[in-house]
This record gives structure tokens, sequence and C-alpha cells, in this order.
């Protein structure tokens, strides 16, 4: 390989230039790596996130559970559905985001490479935060009228036996936060601290790179990629960005609000001082909603890319796909207060809401009969990522319907804080997203490795998946219509509710058994896999024009796209009769795109590595410790500590010089002490455009 | 030379991609500040929700406004969008002096409005004892203006760095006046944002009666 | 690609204009709000208001900001936020009855 990253000749700093080693995943501003990093990092909170079930269905598959404490239980359950959404499904998103955005519309990396690693390691660092708690964060009940309280992690009296009481001391919440439960008066200590400043930070990070994903959608396809030639998956997740950029900025607001309440006394959320609690559920909403869909959509991306790859047939209805997934980011912004149908919202805003709500069903409707069509007549090979995209569509579907059901007011009042909402929102995020995430790993793992992952575990894992999965959410839904309610840690034997609760339980540790087929797969087939070569499912798009394992500079050919389905038509013209023949040269022709794509003709400049997004994110969570502990002097020093870290950063980010051989970005003014470093910006080794002006040079150069 | 910076200059238009034409940061910061919009949205919601709700201990900020100062404060922010904007014309005609005059009057009459809400935080605080924590109505009054001025106070802050290199540098180069533009940008932004909160938060918000 | 735009450009003259105008319109609001305090305007006063802060707003985005003068996807992008960010507040405010108390 010939391509080589130059490094500069003149710098202040001494630019990273390792590529191996933990150094060069600290400082590499690659998509490709830092999306493997997202992709790393989320799996082991799925891991995480999956024993905290376990431990939830252990305590509740038996009548009056006596394994967990309800404190415990408690934090569990908060913890679970925080982890699960924003450390698990939305990082899983974004590493099969950002490995393969710029892949799908041709580009060599994204728009802001530099910014792109401040993303992850924002999200990194927040992620740290906020499971901290666990270590450093206190949750205490709550002092009560006669003065008594503040003890232990056990809201619930008594809290009967059970074990792991020590995870009490973590948010209890749950993942909504809703107020005020969660604000100082009921939930004292620092444990709802850690979780609203810690999704504060994750949150930024998730803002950071939806702007970098919109400017690479619109402004580095290659040449001829026009935005109606782009896959649906580079579409979803540009549509994935407009709900992250619009969402984003309204749970910030009311997670500072939080923050202010807990720590400064502001009174936003507190009740007895005429607070408004509606007014938090709104504007949580207001972002929780659109966040369903920022789980959904790219998964259904996914789906879109597997379906006409293993059908052998274009997207019936690319447009309409398309359409259908920005009408339902529309619709999914005017739908939010039907989490709230139980909260007293007016009769006029329940009917609206109900109605904007079913109205939902129309595009995601069209999407699913798409998708059928798709497979309608076509070529269908039922390898392991074709069985995930089938299990998508199916799995959630039934989540769609049930989904249906919440929309109606007087059904959703019986249902509300029921199992059978758990039951809903199981189906459509572990039924839709996480099967859609799965597809995306077996399809592209090749990209990533060169090699296929074994088809014969990847159908066990699929099955077992499939099984384990209804077994263990399905029955939720008769369970909920019987009366079980969500968030607690114990129901009567004389519930008669017990039978099916055994079989969840059971549902979940096979769920846990197929993850843990996958991880065997995915470690083995790493180092043993087949080899794919450059087109293992016969693809359609142009990611398949790069070589496996992607080289570090993408495409030493950029595409020039003539169609939809670019990949495919070089392969494929229509006989007399309009089916698909493979023309002759082919083989031949694939054989020289690979060639030509691992060897560059001339060097290809790529951003150069960079220490300050990791430093620059570094800082942050020390800030936020900070403000936790801002009564005490160390408090202050944290605060202090953490702001010089970050503002080091951004001096040295806007120090380094920008003058890099093409590619590297002045760091998008995202985060406003970003837009710092755009002001400072200097490159070194450029002139400037004017000759000094007489006098006023001064030789203030340090 | 000027081959040179003129290429500096399209480097983030990509001739070779399919795109809109718009540099890849002015068209970042675009998107970041429609999404501003939902920020001081749910501020100003949140302040208008509890403005004028009767029934607060306390004094509301609807009580206490200073309007005439509070005018004059506006007015001094509403012209450093002004001199904001000779800074950027002055660059794109590459007039460093008169560059560097109005970033320096922009950033000035920035810290000048600064000092006003320093000045009237004050005020509420000693002389009328409304605090943050006094009621919901001064809580909402207090986070809203105070993130405006955090903004405010960045903004400031990068264009005294824009003037700093400017006067080290004698002058800023063209992507350093791209730079420059997208300050421009953040800060007309933190003035509309300026524009609608004074007419809505002081001179429409009423005390419940 | 960037170069065109400048052709447009208002000039500093044309900007010191524009300041004129803005600060004018500002003191009409202020005039306003003294009107409305001794003489009861009622909803004029709200509407008046709203409509000249409407009025500055749009001149500053439109030619201090240079958005008239940019390609259109910038100024869908940022009416599409505002639009966005208005019509949820606006729910929002009517939904928590904060709307309907004012207008009454």
């Amino acid at each position: 390989m010939t391509a080589t990253a130059e490094r500069p000749t003149t710098t202040i700093f001494r630019r990273p230039s390792s590529t191996k080693g933990l150094w060069s995943w600290i400082t590499t501003v690659d998509h490709k790596r830092i999306g493997i990093m997202y992709g790393y990092a989320a799996f082991t909170f799925f891991i995480i996130g999956g024993l905290e079930a376990l431990l939830l269905r252990i305590q509740l598959s038996q009548a009056n559970g006596e394994f967990l404490t309800a404190g415990a239980y408690n934090a569990l359950f908060t913890m679970h559905g925080t982890t699960m959404i924003f450390l698990f499904v939305m990082p899983a998103s974004s590493a099969l985001m950002n490995y393969l955005l710029p892949l799908l519309i041709g580009a060599r990396d994204v728009a802001f490479p530099r910014l792109n690693a401040l993303s992850w390691w924002i999200f990194f660092f927040g992620a740290i935060f906020l499971y901290s708690t666990f270590i450093f964060g206190t949750s205490m009940a709550p002092v009560g009228v006669d003065g008594v309280g503040g003890v232990d992690g056990n809201l619930a009296p008594g809290g009967g036996p059970g074990s792991f009481n020590f995870l009490a001391d973590s948010p209890d919440g749950g993942w909504f936060g809703y107020q005020p439960n969660a604000g100082p008066l009921y939930s004292p200590g620092t444990a709802m601290d850690y979780w609203a400043l810690g999704l504060q930070i994750v949150g930024l990070a998730s803002l950071v790179s939806s702007v970098n994903f919109l400017v690479t959608v619109l402004n580095l396809r290659a040449k001829g990629m026009r935005l109606l030639r782009m896959p649906v998956f580079a579409w979803m997740t540009t549509i994935t960005s407009f709900l992250l950029l619009f969402s984003l900025p309204i749970i910030a607001v009311a997670l500072f609000m939080v923050t202010f309440d807990r720590q400064f006394g502001s009174l936003f959320f507190a009740a007895n001082a005429g607070g408004d609690p509606i007014l938090w559920q709104h504007l949580f909403w207001l972002f929780g909603h659109p966040e369903v869909y920022i789980l959904i959509l790219p998964a259904m991306g996914i789906v879109s890319e597997i379906l006409p790859t293993f059908s052998r047939k274009p997207l019936f209805g690319y447009s309409a796909v398309v359409f259908a997934g920005a009408a339902i980011a529309f619709l999914g912004f005017g739908v939010w207060a039907h989490h709230m149908f139980a909260s007293g919202i007016t009769p006029v805003a329940q009917a609206a809401f109900g109605l904007a709500t079913m109205t939902i069903a129309i595009p995601t409707g069209i999407k699913i009969f798409n998708w059928l069509g798709t497979m309608w007549m076509g070529r269908i090979r039922l390898h392991t990522p074709m069985l995930f995209a089938i299990g998508f569509v199916a799995m959630f579907t039934i989540g769609g319907l049930s989904g249906v059901t919440h929309a109606v007011v007087p059904s959703d009042w019986q249902q509300t804080d029921t199992y059978y909402i758990v039951a809903h929102f199981h189906y459509v995020i572990f039924g839709g997203a996480v099967f859609g995430l799965f597809g995306g790993l077996y399809y592209w793992f090749p990209k990533l490795t060169g090699r296929l992952m074994n088809e014969r575990l990847g159908k066990a894992h699929f099955w077992l998946m499939l099984l384990g999965f209804n077994l263990t959410f399905g029955p939720m839904h008769w369970l909920g219509l019987q009366g079980m309610v969500r968030r607690t840690w114990k129901y009567a034997p004389e519930t008669g509710l017990e039978p099916w609760n055994l079989a969840v339980t059971v549902g979940a540790f096979i769920i846990a058994f197929s993850i843990f087929i996958f991880m065997i797969n995915w470690f083995t087939s790493r180092r043993r896999g087949e080899e794919s070569g450059l087109d293992p499912w016969d693809a359609r798009t142009v990611e398949w024009m790069a070589p496996n394992p992607t080289p570090e500079y993408n495409f030493a050919v950029p595409p020039v796209v003539t169609s939809l389905d670019h990949f495919w038509h070089l392969k494929y013209e229509e006989d007399t009769e309009g089916r698909a023949v493979r023309v002759d040269h082919a083989d031949e022709m694939l054989a020289n795109i690979e060639h030509d794509q691992l060897n560059p003709v001339s060097p290809i400049h790529l951003p150069n590595p960079s220490y300050f997004p990791f430093f620059f994110a570094l800082g942050l969570p020390i800030m936020f410790y900070g403000v936790i502990y801002h009564r005490t002097p160390w408090g202050k020093a944290l605060i202090l500590v953490g702001l010089v870290i970050s503002l080091a950063a951004v001096i040295g980010w806007a120090m380094e010089p920008l003058e890099e051989p093409h590619g590297d970005d002045g760091g998008l003014a995202e985060h406003d002490q970003l837009e710092l470093a755009e002001a400072a910006v200097s490159p070194e080794g450029s002139d400037p455009v004017l000759p000094p002006a007489g006098g006023e040079t001064e030789s203030s150069d340090d | 030379m000027t081959e040179l910076t003129h290429e500096a200059s399209l480097e983030h238009a990509h001739p070779e991609h399919e795109g809109t034409g718009v540099d890849d940061r002015k068209l970042g910061m675009w998107l970041f500040l429609s999404s501003e919009f939902l920020f001081f949205g749910a501020l100003i919601s949140n302040y208008l929700l509890y403005s004028n709700r009767a029934g607060f201990p306390g004094v509301y900020p609807a009580e206490i406004y200073d309007i005439p100062f509070t005018s004059v404060s506006s007015f001094v922010l509403l012209m450093s969008s002004l001199t904001m904007v000779l800074a950027h014309n002055a660059q794109s005609r590459q007039d460093v002096n008169g560059t560097r005059t109005w970033l320096f009057a922009t950033a000035a009459l920035g810290a000048i409005f600064l000092g006003g809400q320093v000045f009237e935080f004050t005020e509420f605080i000693v002389n009328f004892d409304m605090k943050l924590s006094t009621n919901p109505a001064a809580s909402a009054f207090y986070v809203l203006t105070g993130f405006h001025g955090t903004h405010v106070a960045i903004g400031v802050i990068m264009l005294l760095s824009l003037w700093g290199i400017s006067r080290r540098r004698g002058g800023l180069s063209d992507k350093q006046g791209l730079n420059l533009e997208l300050v421009g940008l953040y800060w007309h932004f933190v003035d509309i944002i300026w524009i609608v909160i004074f007419t809505v938060v002081y001179l429409l918000s009423v005390p419940p009666a | 690609m960037s170069s065109p735009e400048h052709i447009h450009h208002p000039s500093p003259a044309q900007y010191w204009k524009i300041a004129v105008v803005l600060a004018v319109l500002t003191a009409v609001e202020v005039a306003i709000y003294y009107i409305h305090r001794d003489f009861d305007l009622g909803h004029f006063n709200t509407v008046l208001l709203l409509l000249l802060a409407a009025l500055k707003f749009v001149i500053v985005i439109g030619w201090y900001m240079h958005l008239r003068f940019e390609k259109s996807t910038l100024s869908r992008f940022f009416t599409g936020g505002f639009i966005l960010a208005s019509a949820l507040y606006t729910i929002v405010l009517t939904a928590l009855g904060v709307i309907a108390i004012r207008g009454g």
C-alpha cells in the first residue's frame, strides 16, 4: 500500500503519529476506527444492561420474590432502561453509521473527522461518568414529615430480605426521570445527578455527530450520487440526524433544569413550591418520542439494504421508503403527548394526539409493505443477515400493531404502566432495532474483517434469539392485560401471574444464551472466518466496491455513481424479457475493481490523528463531577480542573495546523466551546492573505 | 500566493463531490444554529409558563424590570450586530484595520451588554431579594437570561481571539475570514434570540394580577 | 463557489441604514410599551410588539446574516428549525394552559 497520511512539516505540537497500539486508538480520527470503538462500547453496555435485566427477571420469576431489595430493583430497572437506550442502541447505531456512512456515499471520511472523534470520546466519558454512580452515587429515602429517613436506598417499606442492595445507590427514578420524584425532595443523594449530567454529556456527543453526519451527507457524496440515489441506510442516517439535531436541545434544557433544581435551588419542577411536573413530561417526551424513531430508523435503513440484496431484487418503492422515513420522523415530533394520556391532559389534546399517533401507522405500514414487496417473487437467500431482516419485519409489525392500540386513549388508560406497554416497546426496540442491528453486523462484518461470520452459529443465534425474544416479551402482553404493573418488584401469589412470569424469565435467559453464541461467532470469525472477497453477498451498493477489510483510505478510486444500486447495475443487465442477467465480464471487472482500490496510484492524504478530541472530552466529566460536589472546595476545584483541561484542548485544537494536505476540518463550531476553536484557528505554514500592516505587527509570538 | 489562498478557501467546498456548494463548516454552523431555536424555545416557554402564574412567594421578575435600562442594553447588543457585519464586510474587502476595529467594537459592545446583565442580576438579588430559588418564575428568568448571557460571553471570547490573531499576524487569512463569518453568524443568532427575549420576556411580560 | 455571494452583499452604508431602521423599531417598541402602560392598548399591544420583534428578527437574519443571499438549502434548514420550535412550544404552552390564559 502506497497510501500514506502525510505528516505536517511545521507544527507547534508534535502530532500523534502511532498507527498501532493504545495511543493510535485514542488519537484516531478515522471514521472506521471510531465506529469500531462505538461498537465495542455499545456491546459492552448491551451485556451490562442485559445482566441488569436478568437480575430483574430472577426477582420476578416467582411471586413475592426475595432476590432483590426494592431499592435495588428500582435502581436496576432505571439503569437497564437508561443503558439500553442511551448506551447501547444509540451508540450501536452510531457505530454502524460511523463505519458505513462515508462508504455508502463513496467518501473517504466524514466532513469533520476530529469532531467525529470528539463525539465518540464525549460519549465514552459520558457513559463512564453515568456508570460511576455505582461507585460514587448515593440514593437516600426522602426525609419524611416526621423528619426521619435519609437512610438507605429502600424507598419501599422495609425493603424486605434480598441481596444486591449495594446496587440501590444508583439512579432509581426510571429512565424517564419523572419529576418531582427524581427531584431533590424525593430523590436526595447524588445518584439522579449522575443520571441527569451523564445523559447531558452523552446527548452532547449525539448532537455533535448529528451535525457531522448531516454535513457529510449533504456535501460529500460521490460524483453522481444524487440524494435519491443514496442507499436507504444513508437516508435513514440523515433523517435520524435531523431528529437528533432538533430533539436533543430540548432534553438538554430539561436536564439542565433538573440539575439546577437539584444543585442550585431553582424550583422548576418543585410541585410543593408551584413548579409544574407536567412541564417535565412535555419536555422529556418532546425529546423522548423522536428518540424512539432515533432508535428504530437506522435499523429500518439496515433492513432496507439487506432485504433487496438477499431477495436479488431492487427495493420495492425506493422513494416511498425514503419519504415514509421522513414522514415518520416528521410526524414523530407531533405525538409526544401520547405518553401522557394518563397525566391529566385535556380531552382535546388527548383526541388530537391519539389521532396524530394513529397517522404514524400509515408511513410505517408503507414501509412494511414495501419490504414485503421487495421479497415478493424474489429469489430469496436465507443467509443470517436476511433472517434477522425478516425477523425485524415480523417482530416490528407486532410491536407496531400493539402501538396502535395505545393510540386509542381509553384503551391506553387500561394499558398505562402495565406490562402490556413493556411488551410493546420491547417488540419495537428489541424486535425492531436490535434485530436490525444484528442483521447489519452479520451483513457488514466482511467490511470490518475481510471475513464472513459463521453461518451455522449465526442461524443458531437467530433462531434462539427469536424464540427467547418471543418467550420473554410475548407473555408480557397478557401479563399486562391481566393487570401486572410495571416497576413493582413484587406481586402476590394470588394474582396468578406466576407461570407466565417464570416463562418470561426463562425466555430472558435464552436470549442471553443466544447472545453468548453471537459473541463466540464474532470472535472466532474475526480470525478464522471464511474469506469474503470483494462482494460476498452479490450486493447492490457502492460500499462493496471498497476492498474488505476496508483500507484506511476507503476508496483509492472514489466511485462515480450513475444510478441507484450502482454496483448492481455494473454487474447485471436486463435481457430481452426484463430479467437481470449477470454481464459476461462481471468477475473480471470485480477483480479489477479490487485491484484498483487496493493500489492507489498516488498518495492519499488522510486527516491526521489528534490528541485534542480525547482531552477535550476528558474535561467534561471532571467538570460535571465538580458540579455535583460544587458545595465542597474540591468540587469547585474539579470544575476548574475540568474547565482548564477542556480549554487547553480547545486551544491546542485551534493551534493544530489545518493546512494538512486535504481532509481535516477546522473543527465545526458545534459545542459552544468548540466555537472558540473556530475563532482561534490559526493555520501554521500558510501566509496570511494580507501583507503585515506596518507598525501593527507585534512581535508577541511565543 | 493568491492562488494558494484561493485554493484554501475552496477546500471545504468539495468540487469533486455532489453537494450543496455551501462550505462544510458554514453548513454545519447553520444546522447547529437551527437546533438552537429548540434550545432557547424551551427556555422561553419555561419562562412564559411561570412568569404570571399567581400565588408564588416573593417578587416576580416582571414586577421589577428596569425597562429603560434593559432597552439601552438591548440597543447595545443590537448595534453590536452592525459592528459585526461591518467587520465581516471589512474582511471581505481585505481592510485589515477596519476588520480589527469592528471586531474589537463588537466584542466591546458584547462586554457592555454582559456588564449590564451582571448589574441587573445584582440589582435583582440585592435590592429586590429575587433569587434563583425565590419562585419558579425567578428560576425561569435567571436560567433563560443566564444561558443567553453565556452564549454572549462565548461569543465575546471568540471575537477577542480573532482580534488577537489579526493583531499578531497582521490580518486574517481567507480561511480565518471564514471563521470570522462563522463567529458572525453565531453572534447575529445570539442577537436575534435577544430580540425575542426583549419583547416577549421584558416588554410583554406582566406580573399576575 | 463562495465568491458570487459577495457581489450581492449590501454595502457598509446600507448596513448603517439597516441599523438605523433597527434602532427606530426598538424605539417604537419601547414607546408602545409606555403608551400601553398609560392607555391600555389591549391586544394591540401584544400584536404590535410581536410584529415589531418579528420584523427586527427577519431583518437581522436576512441582511446581517445574509440569509437572503445564501443558497436556499440554508434558509430551509434554518426556517425549518424555527417553525418546528415555534409549533412545538406553542402546542406545549397551549396544553399547559398558558396561551389560552393570555388570550383571555
